[in-house]
């Protein structure tokens, strides 16, 4: 009994320990992304802006809006996640943003259009299925963290 | 303090709000906001079409499209697979020759992308973007 209870102490703290640094290194990793994604884009607005009009989702003058906003917001949420501040926030924000991105890509290639995507500027382009990957993955991470244990 | 999820949404939705709109002021003369900017060196379908043959035809399209049918003639060049199709343009151009970039219509973007890469890092400058793309031309030629 006496050994048992020697024993629990240092598994529990030992378990609790890998899951928080696995956390820490899923945020690090997810947010690094929505900051590089984020920087390129706030770098050439316009292009963004193009990008965006090419969805033929919304006009020119709801995209140009839109990429002065979303590329700050990602930003924004990046650092978050990074920092683990407003994490439950920053997850939600870019947890729908990834939805978003998600139904916006299917639609692309259910209506034919042949557009880059502009996820990541003109800077990586990974075609249709690269960007369908990368963006489930990316929404899994952030499925993964909001349902961890806080 | 822990903030409660709503008011971290608030929080960083409002934010991105501040760059942003310091961001849009110093772009405010950069562009239209109500109309997007036009291509400065489109050309129509006809105009192209009566160059003959110093067109050289640049399809933009992916893989796929192009593999389905294309304006005889073209090469392709798209910026999935650049430096690898760079090589077929390069082969087909000459300084004399037009180069005319399309995609699949009028409201894609792919063309204006690879026309403005074949200026700046080409350094061509006789290069135009199709209007109303392979869309036009399957019109033209049922």
């Amino acid at each position: 009994m006496a050994e048992t209870a020697s024993i629990t102490p240092a598994a529990t703290t030992s378990g609790a320990r890998w899951p928080l640094f696995v956390r820490r290194g899923f945020g690090l990793l997810v947010g690094a992304v929505f900051v590089y994604a984020g920087t390129i884009k706030l770098l050439d607005p316009l292009r963004f802006a193009a990008d965006i009009t090419n969805y033929e989702i919304v006009p020119w003058s709801v995209a140009i809006r839109l990429a002065f906003y979303l590329p700050w917001l990602e930003v924004l949420c990046g650092l978050a996640l990074i920092f683990q501040r407003l994490f439950s926030g920053a997850l939600l924000v870019t947890g729908t943003l990834m939805l978003i991105f998600l139904g916006a890509t299917i639609s692309l290639k259910a209506r034919g259009l042949d557009v880059n995507c502009g996820c990541f500027g003109t800077v990586v382009n990974l075609g249709f299925g690269g960007h369908l990957v990368l963006d489930l993955a990316l929404l899994g991470v952030l499925v993964l963290l909001w349902c961890w244990p806080r | 303090m822990r903030l409660s999820l709503g008011r971290q949404l608030l929080l960083l939705l409002g934010l991105a709000f501040i760059p942003a709109i310091g961001q849009a002021i110093l772009y405010r003369h950069a562009t239209s906001w109500s109309q997007p900017p036009v291509d400065s060196a489109p050309v129509s379908l006809s105009q192209a079409e009566a160059w003959g043959s110093s067109v050289l035809w640049v399809d933009a399209r992916n893989d796929e499209a192009f593999e389905r049918g294309h304006i005889p003639g073209a090469v392709q060049l798209n910026e999935d697979r650049w430096d690898d199709l760079l090589r077929g343009l390069l082969t087909a151009w000459a300084p004399e020759r037009k180069v005319v970039v399309y995609c699949s219509r009028q409201t894609c973007n792919v063309s204006h992308e690879v026309a403005e890469r074949l200026r700046k890092e080409g350094g061509l400058t006789n290069v135009y973007v199709l209007e109303g793309g392979w869309e036009a031309w399957q019109k033209q030629h049922p």
